[in-house]
């Protein structure tokens, strides 16, 4: 069974992309969604076994690598952390695959992206169930491969690729440092199982190594490492970028990947590390400013947007910013609730935010829509639901998890702690704020599509609604349902060995006994938050054209998203661009169209073209280009070799 | 003298002499029954491989035969394998050729049979003069198949160029020999390998003897400088017969450049280390960047072995176990690789003829997704990508050479195999990116189908064979030194 | 002694001289001539070490087979070779460097010959003593046995090298009358011979 939940995917995968043709697209969604509904049934089954039952175990499948003593096996680690996050996946992403039925019924190649879905989902599994590191990074780069697939799936559109390009070369800035971090442990574990290491590292605490040009505390540059492969993953600052622009795949795609797993995979790999950034402090510091950082930024931002897609892609952002400090402060428990319960709601607003689209024929802008809520009931409530959840209003699941990260961040009593208290206070007021611009903006005011799109916006079909009913619940109950096991009374129980808290780090037990004020501020911002959003798009409409018109710099600050974009531009695309021409001119002209009259240019290209003159096609000069060549042999030999 | 009366031991090289006998038996029936029969003679040739491919591996330990001229091991049954593999695959993919191009004659799988005879007792030679005599065999039957359209001036073109080049390089390797035997007195591999490890400072002489030994394999490995003729041979010579030429005397030549490096001058690695360094990075270097101006996609296969064939050369240069382990691997991808992608092209035709530019492939997604993807796979592939096959192969060469303290080497090798990517990655642009104007013939034959897909899925899920095929290379590696 | 050095070093001598001349005489033939004429010297060696046979076989397959038919080919294909040589002098000096490179290295290779101690030992397969075993018994006990493989692997190459002349050049063309010993053989007279009564004086 804990195989099968993991090879299913992949067996739909199989069947959908190799017999597409012949089972058609009826068969193609029949199969994976098959698929991936009996994997989420399984899952259940699983999660109750490992995680409630308390019986985590390890199943090997197959050596894989073995050279000296680097052992990588395919087995795969059940224990609770797994069990969360693979029924978080394949929940999800049952649901994503079976309202791609209704949203894709328009596109021409539907067996090819169920099977890139379901092709995604198995390589999120492996990842969550990796045994070592090395598979853990085949499922780390099997997410990267098919969220490149899956957000050029328009490969049409020029824009869907260059999106696609640059999900996959940040994250490739973030796979380096993953990789180096893997490398890394290696050398300093002898192994790269995760059981070895995590034994280990108690004793290898302290341990120095020499890294660039310093001596450095090796569990700190190996966390650290580890932790920029986490920042591209899950789009932390600095490495975020590519979250937005990843909009351009179809609705479902960053519902599932962008919002629910992918982007999470950080943040398990930080939570599964636990035992070794545990005994790095450090690191941890770092984790938490890069977190609070992210939260904070990507919601100024979200203030600001337009496209509908792009203000909850800055959402998730921040969303993960807040699972990242909650990381940094040791509570684990708490980022991983989170993470669930995030993963419902924000699955639940981007389906919704797709049912818009739908509705208003691929509509996106938020400027062009508006008054539709009465067009769209349902979706309507979705988004409400969706809304209440994530700005963390009382007894929906944000509530729960979101609280309790900011309480923990109080409760670490430290510096970094403390900042990251009050970039998540300002954060969830923002996020309040953004989330209902966006509500009010969608759905309320006077309708500003065309009179023919209004018309013709309706209700989205069954496949659709169905899912987003299902996540709805989701997003209401799994908090409360949750909290005791995750991070209340039952949760040293509950995770057992799968995460590791030093003793003097166990913020999660102080957040449940910080001031009174501290539990209530997050839901005074956030009601502060609805308040803003409602004077500024409902009583008063024109307030917002003065706030622009007042505080142009800022506004235009926020609009270019801070100008990271534009910097980036500046200082890494441009000068690879100069460096890539630099080096390649020569290629691309001898191929395009002959000169350059650069030097480097010059030079590959007199290669390339000595190349072709040497291929003359005498034979002569062919024999005495060897017979050069045995004589230079020869004479390099009794020159140096004698 | 004593002279010896005994017959001598046969078995352990049952299954050349298998071959040799249906060779035979295939001509008299060929010559008999006429053209007919090359289709029967065609399927009894890939029967005959595939019997042969199970007498290696029944016999399956170590052993030698004809008073110590040929020997065989676990190395020599693994490459063994592999000719067997490229050499039935390139027949299978010359059926429809022949019979669509009306080339077909009988001699074409009775002359491949014995081509591949002769690459079996290359792979196996325990004595200089068993490696020419085997080499030779090769060669001359692959120098008639490269003619075999002899109405075709390029054919014919091919086949001449590669007999006179083959002609020099076979002389220099006799020159070699020669000199080696008179600085020491023996053709044997056994003694030789007892001279040198009683006296590991080796005359001029006999290093010179052994850079000409060197010149004449590089030749058959194509390693530049000694690559001129791959890349007219290769689009010279008919399709299917390229498909040949690329793996199965590849793999026989490597085995064989192996073989004599590591066993009888084994233990003169340092003086041999720097040539073999020398040719890798020329090959490399060269192979990428000579293919990145080639418009045919058979000279860019041509550029894209003798690159390959550079890589394979750093794990033989590194010269220790690791690296011959890395060396089997490389050659086990490297025919999937290149069998699919030949099947590719003989699967691209236009009103029913056969084309071969580049430009031919463009838009290739839309009017064939699944070749498209397929061929993907391979360039991926060769461009050294992972989790496919080829990844691995250049991975644990280059591991072998990091051991071997060569770094300059590897780095250089992975350079190469990132400026190789470009024009690997330059046919993916072509049938993902640009339009098609003049689209393919839609209909692909069922077998070469059969052959695409096969090789596709075989180096798309290498990696979950990877362990096995470890395994295996490791024990012809260490059979090879570790004894 | 004196005799033997001398006899070598003529025989020598004028093996290279000829083999000079192959490569710079104008007339092809005269190539040809020449390449003969250094085969005749290489066997004369052969007899100098006592080699008769080797000799013999040197002169029967060499200058009887392989030449003769190099004569043929040079004097029927009418070739020009002033042509072929047009690019001889743009190559000469570049030509002339690798050559001379080349000579420079083997001097010194064979200025500094050592013969490595073992070498005497190593010999697999030492001449036997020619008054003991004549030189075809001796060949033939090495190639019949010890070495048995190696002859069986030329009989291949042979044959191949015969199945690739056959396919390269046999060509059944049409329209050239043959003889057909079959059609011969099976035509019956009767449908063939027609006897005809001739009247006399008038003609058939």
């Amino acid at each position: 069974m804990y195989t099968a939940i993991i090879f299913l995917p992949l067996l739909g995968a199989l069947i959908a992309g190799f017999l597409g043709p012949w089972i058609k697209d009826l068969g193609a969604q029949l199969v994976t969604c098959g698929a991936l509904l009996l994997s989420a049934v399984l899952a259940v089954v699983a999660f109750v076994e490992v995680a409630i039952g308390g019986q985590p175990r390890t199943i090997e499948l197959a050596s894989w690598i073995t050279s000296g003593s680097f052992d990588a096996s395919w087995s795969l680690r059940w224990d609770t952390l797994t069990a969360v996050m693979v029924l978080v996946v394949t929940v999800v992403s049952s649901m994503v695959h079976v309202y791609s039925i209704g949203y894709m019924s328009h596109d021409d190649s539907k067996p090819r992206f169920m099977a890139y879905l379901s092709l995604f989902t198995f390589a999120m599994l492996m990842l969550v169930s990796a045994d070592n590191l090395v598979q853990m990074f085949f499922g780390w780069e099997g997410v990267g491969v098919a969220s490149y697939l899956l957000i050029g799936f328009w490969y049409h559109k020029p824009s869907a690729n260059a999106a696609a390009i640059k999900a996959f070369v940040v994250n490739r800035v973030g796979d380096f440092g993953f990789a180096l971090g893997i490398l890394g442990i290696y050398l300093l574990f002898d192994s790269v199982s995760l059981d070895v290491i995590f034994a280990a590292a108690p004793e290898k605490a302290g341990t120095v190594m020499s890294f660039l040009w310093m001596e450095a505390d090796a569990l700190t540059v190996l966390s650290i490492l580890l932790f920029i492969g986490a920042m591209g993953k899950s789009a932390q600052l600095g490495l975020h970028t590519w979250l937005p622009d990843a909009m351009e795949g179809p609705t479902p795609v960053s519902a599932l990947i962008h919002a629910a797993t992918m982007v999470t995979a950080g943040v398990f790999l930080v939570a599964r590390m636990s035992p070794m950034f545990e005994y790095a402090p450090t690191a941890l510091a770092v984790v938490t400013v890069v977190g609070a950082a992210t939260a904070f930024f990507a919601a100024t931002v979200g203030t600001c947007q337009n496209d509908i897609k792009r203000v909850i892609a800055y959402s998730t952002c921040s969303q993960l910013g807040y699972m990242f400090f909650a990381l940094g402060v040791s509570a684990y428990s708490a980022a991983i609730f989170h993470l669930m319960t995030h993963a419902f709601f924000k699955a639940l607003l981007f389906l919704s935010a797709g049912s818009v689209i739908h509705a208003l024929h691929d509509e996106q802008d938020m400027r062009n829509m508006g008054g539709i809520w009465r067009k769209i009931p349902f979706t309507y409530a979705m988004m409400w639901i969706g809304s209440l959840a994530l700005a963390g209003i009382p007894f929906f699941a944000g509530y729960y998890s979101k609280d309790l990260i900011i309480e923990a961040a109080w409760a670490s009593h430290s510096g970094v702690g403390h900042f990251a208290f009050w970039m998540g206070i300002t954060a969830a007021l923002l996020t309040a704020f953004y989330s209902w611009r966006l509500l009010f903006m969608t759905f309320h005011g006077k309708p500003r599509m065309d009179q023919h799109t209004l018309e013709h916006a309706h209700e989205s079909p069954p496949s659709m609604t169905v899912p987003l009913a299902v996540l709805a619940l989701g997003a209401v109950i799994s908090g409360f349902v949750g909290y005791d096991v995750f991070v209340g009374t039952q949760m040293d129980a509950f995770w057992g060995a799968s995460i590791k808290v030093l003793p003097e780090n166990n913020t999660i037990e102080a957040a449940h006994h910080v001031a009174l004020w501290v539990k209530i501020l997050p839901i005074g911002v956030a009601a502060a938050g609805i308040s803003l959003a409602y004077i500024a798009y409902i009583l008063k409409p024109e307030l917002p054209a003065m706030f622009v018109a007042r505080f142009r710099p800022l506004y235009l600050f926020l609009l270019n998203k801070w100008y990271f974009d534009e910097l980036y531009d500046w200082l890494f695309v441009k000068r690879a661009w100069q460096i890539g021409r630099w080096f390649w001119q020569g290629g691309d002209r001898a191929i395009i169209d002959g000169f350059g009259p650069d030097g480097i240019s010059m030079v590959a290209r007199w290669c390339a073209g000595q190349a072709g003159r040497l291929q003359t096609g005498y034979l002569y000069h062919y024999a005495f280009a060897m017979l050069i060549g045995v004589v230079a042999l020869v004479s390099w030999y009794l020159a140096f070799g004698g | 003298m004593d002279t010896v009366t005994t017959l001598p031991v046969m078995m352990p090289a049952a299954a050349e002499i298998f071959l040799t006998v249906v060779g035979m038996v295939l001509l008299m029936a060929g010559v008999f029954r006429g053209e007919k029969m090359l289709k029967p003679l065609a399927w009894a040739t890939v029967a005959a491989f595939i019997l042969a491919a199970g007498l290696v591996i029944m016999y399956g330990g170590t052993g030698a035969a004809f008073f110590g001229l040929f020997v065989t091991e676990a190395f020599a049954q693994f490459a063994k394998i592999l000719i067997l593999l490229g050499s039935g695959f390139a027949i299978l993919l010359s059926l429809g050729y022949l019979k669509s191009e009306k080339a077909g004659r009988f001699e074409y799988p009775v002359l491949i049979l014995f081509a591949t005879v002769g690459m079996m007792l290359m792979v196996s030679a325990n004595d200089l003069m068993a490696l020419y005599m085997g080499l030779e065999m090769q060669s001359l039957a692959l120098y008639v198949i490269a003619a075999i359209r002899r109405d075709t001036l390029r054919s014919t073109e091919a086949g001449l160029k590669y007999f006179v080049l083959g002609a020099l390089s076979s002389g220099m390797l006799l020159y070699g020999c020669s000199l080696i035997y008179g600085f020491t007195g023996t053709t044997s591999f056994e003694v030789l390998a007892q001279v040198f490890a009683a006296d590991s400072t080796p005359s001029t002489g006999l290093i010179v003897g052994l850079v000409f030994l060197i010149t004449g394999l590089a030749f058959k490995v194509s390693a530049v400088p000694f690559h001129m003729w791959t890349p007219d041979v290769y689009e010279g010579a008919p399709t299917p017969v390229t498909a040949l030429f690329a793996v199965a005397p590849k793999v026989a030549a490597l085995a064989l450049f192996v073989r004599v490096m590591s066993e009888p001058f084994g233990d003169l690695l340092a003086s041999w280390q720097q040539i073999l360094v020398f040719l890798s990075i020329a090959s490399m270097v060269f192979g990428a960047l000579a293919a990145m101006v080639q418009t045919n996609i058979k000279r860019l296969m041509a550029y894209s072995s003798i690159g390959h064939m550079g890589y394979a050369l750093v794990g033989l240069a590194a010269g220790n176990e690791a690296g011959i382990t890395g060396v089997m691997i490389y050659l086990a991808t490297y025919i999937f690789m290149n069998i699919g992608a030949f099947a590719c092209i003989l699967a691209m035709r236009r009103d029913g003829r056969l084309v071969e530019e580049l430009s031919d492939l463009t838009g290739l997604s839309k009017t064939h997704p699944m070749m498209a993807l397929a061929l993907m796979i391979f360039m991926f592939s060769m461009a050294g990508i992972p989790p496919l096959a080829g990844f691995f192969g250049k991975w644990y060469v280059f591991l072998a050479a990091v051991e071997a303290g060569l770094f300059g080497l590897a780095v250089i090798g992975v350079l190469a195999s990132v400026v190789g990517a470009f024009y690997y990655l330059r046919i993916v642009k072509l049938m993902y990116f640009d339009d098609a104007e003049n689209p393919l013939d839609s209909k692909v034959a069922g077998d070469l189908r059969l052959i695409l897909y096969g090789s596709a899925a075989v180096t798309l899920l290498f990696f979950l064979v990877i362990s096995p095929i470890y395994d295996s290379a490791r024990a012809a590696a260490a059979s090879l030194i570790g004894a | 002694m004196v005799v033997q050095a001398l006899v070598f070093y003529g025989l020598a001598f004028v093996a290279v001289a000829s083999g000079v001349m192959v490569v710079v005489s104008r007339n092809p033939v005269h190539s040809v001539l020449f390449l003969i004429l250094a085969f005749f010297n290489a066997a004369g060696l052969f007899v100098l070490m006592g080699a008769e046979f080797l000799a013999m076989i040197l002169i029967v397959v060499y200058v009887g087979a392989v030449a003769v038919l190099f004569l043929f080919v040079v004097m029927m294909l009418d070739i020009n070779f002033v042509e072929l040589r047009q690019g001889f002098l743009r190559y000469l000096p570049i030509g002339t460097l690798i050559g001379l490179v080349l000579l420079a290295e083997l001097i010194l290779v064979v200025g500094g010959w050592t013969v490595a101690p073992e070498v005497p030992q190593a010999l697999g397969t030492p001449i036997p003593p020619p008054n003991e075993v004549s030189n075809i018994d001796a060949l033939g006990r090495l190639i019949y046995t010890r070495y048995v493989l190696l002859f069986q692997i030329s009989g291949l190459v042979l044959l191949i090298a015969m199945i690739g002349a056959i396919v390269l050049t046999l060509r059944s063309r049409v329209g050239v009358k043959k003889q057909s010993i079959e059609t011969q053989n099976a035509r019956d007279p009767a449908d063939v011979i027609k006897v005809i009564k001739v009247t006399r004086g008038g003609g058939v």
